[in-house]
């Protein structure tokens, strides 16, 4: 399989990537990991006039910064980054146990957090963490840089509103709940998820708890919160009765694809009971 | 709109310097330019590992980079493991163990594990599958390389390993 025609250029600093994706403007491509991209362009499902190699730009978008409460994660930390740093492992657990349900080790070595992000695949494990954990994507034009909540990021399927003149250059998220649990199911080990659910919050002394967010993947055209299971459970102690009230509440924001992995039906089928076992896992002391 | 670039590529510890195609992945160069060919290609689109080489020691799919990408860096395939007549122990391991039977998946799954034994972790058999899932095999069913894999990682010193 072969491409078809691009020019290939390598930027020295970010700088000369926006540059040089402002001067095609919006026929270029960045290529990051390359690990959805390649195959993109060799199915020629993508015709960049350009690709704009990043990956030679580790010292400018390959850190982990921490600043207060804040962690932030550079466009192309690779997935391996992730899964082994002591400071993700720490400040953000969640991000560091999901990523290895993503692909393989060989995808692992080479995808980045702003690759996966910027493909925004609506079942992509990253972009549903990043949405749980309330992240703001950082991206750079030629007009400089901006913050976008992730909550406004996703458009659609495999769409987003950065501009195609737009470098994703890091991922920023704010203090983690204290407690985390993610759930996810595929056809096959690892694959693209059918659904998958994280729910986060912190329990207090008395056992109610707070700052409670459901993210849900693969049953929309995006990953989407469940902000009215999430009300439900807020301030609340979790029995069962509450628990299974916010299950059926998720079903709201379903809208389930019918594709080659599962029909919308069965998607719609699965929310409500992998929502209550989640939560319930959750309320049970079982994290991650 | 230039079509090919000049890099310099360290393969199995010859550097390379050639002009390359910006369209042509890195598993076709080392094929058909360099004529190593046991780096094997599959699928061509990240799926099977076939073409995995190791790239600054990590396992990648050579078909998911571009020749280009190769400027500067340092590839090892699987004709690094057995420089002369004998077989690394890795490759012996596999052999003893009955780990292939057409081989075409072979080059992907050993140049997997010489990455995985270099990491000198200790690896459960259910870890070490899951650290092989990106190479698929149409033959043994997985059960004897994974035996290969663990034994070879057991039976290795691990400084054996790394100085492979
Ligand atoms: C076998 C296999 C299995 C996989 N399994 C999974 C899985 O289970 N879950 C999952 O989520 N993904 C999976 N993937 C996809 C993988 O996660 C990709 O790494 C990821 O989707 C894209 O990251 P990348 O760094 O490789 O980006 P690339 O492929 O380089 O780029 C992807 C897209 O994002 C754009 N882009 C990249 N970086 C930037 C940036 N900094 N700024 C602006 N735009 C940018 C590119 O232009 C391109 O359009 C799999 C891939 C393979 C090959
Ligand atoms: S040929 Fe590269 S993964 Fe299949
Ligand atoms: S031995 Fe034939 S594909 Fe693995």
């Amino acid at each position: 399989m072969k491409p078809a025609p691009f020019d290939y250029i390598r930027p020295a600093t970010v700088a000369q990537a926006v540059d040089a994706l402002d001067q095609h403007a919006g026929m270029a491509r960045v290529l990051a990991g390359g690990q959805s991209l390649v195959p993109m362009l060799g199915m020629r499902l993508m015709r960049p006039s350009a690709l704009i190699d990043i990956n030679g730009l580790e010292d400018e978008l390959g850190r982990i910064e921490c600043s207060g409460s804040e962690t932030t994660v550079g466009a192309l930390v690779r997935y391996a980054t992730l899964e082994r740093s002591p400071v993700i492992s720490e400040r953000l657990p969640l991000l560091a146990h999901v990523v290895r349900y993503i692909g393989d080790r060989q995808v692992r070595n080479r995808g980045t957090l702003g690759g996966a992000v910027a493909q925004s695949d609506p079942t992509g494990e990253m972009g549903l963490v990043c949405l749980a954990l309330g992240a703001s994507v950082l991206a750079r034009g030629s007009g400089g840089e901006r913050t976008i909540p992730i909550e406004q990021f996703f458009e659609g399927s495999y769409a987003n509103v950065l501009e195609p003149e737009e470098l994703l250059v890091a991922l920023r998220f704010p203090l983690a709940p204290s407690r985390c649990r993610f759930f996810e199911r595929g056809r096959k080990h690892n694959d693209f998820a059918l659904i998958s659910v994280v729910a986060v919050g912190s329990e207090d002394a008395d056992g109610r708890w707070h700052d409670v967010r459901i993210a849900l993947g693969g049953i929309n055209d995006r990953p989407v919160l469940a902000p009215a299971a999430a009300a439900r459970l807020e301030g609340a102690r979790w029995d069962a009765a509450a628990i299974e009230e916010a299950a059926q509440l998720a079903l709201e924001v379903a809208d389930p694809p019918d594709d080659v992995r599962a029909s919308a039906d069965y998607r719609r089928h699965l929310v409500p009971v992998h929502v209550r076992r989640v939560l319930t896992d959750l309320a049970a002391g079982e994290d991650r | 709109m230039s079509d090919t670039v000049e890099i310099t590529v360290t393969v199995n510890g010859t550097v390379h310097r050639e002009q390359v195609s910006v369209r042509e992945h890195a598993a076709d160069f080392l094929r058909h330019t360099l004529g190593l060919t046991g780096t094997h290609v599959g699928c061509e689109q990240g799926v099977c590992g076939m073409c995995t080489v190791l790239l600054d020691g990590q396992a990648v799919k050579a078909c998911l980079l571009l020749a280009p990408q190769l400027d500067g860096h340092e590839v090892e395939t699987v004709e690094s493991l057995a420089p002369g007549e004998e077989l690394d122990p890795l490759q012996q391991a596999f052999k003893d163990a009955h780990a292939l039977q057409c081989g075409f998946c072979t080059p992907g799954f050993l140049m997997t594990a010489t990455a995985l034994g270099r990491e000198g972790r200790a690896l459960s058999r259910d870890e070490i599958r899951d650290e092989l899932a990106g190479v698929l095999c149409r033959c043994t069913g997985y059960e004897h390389i994974v035996t290969a894999v663990e034994r070879y990682l057991a039976e290795t010193p691990a400084r054996e390993r790394a100085d492979v």
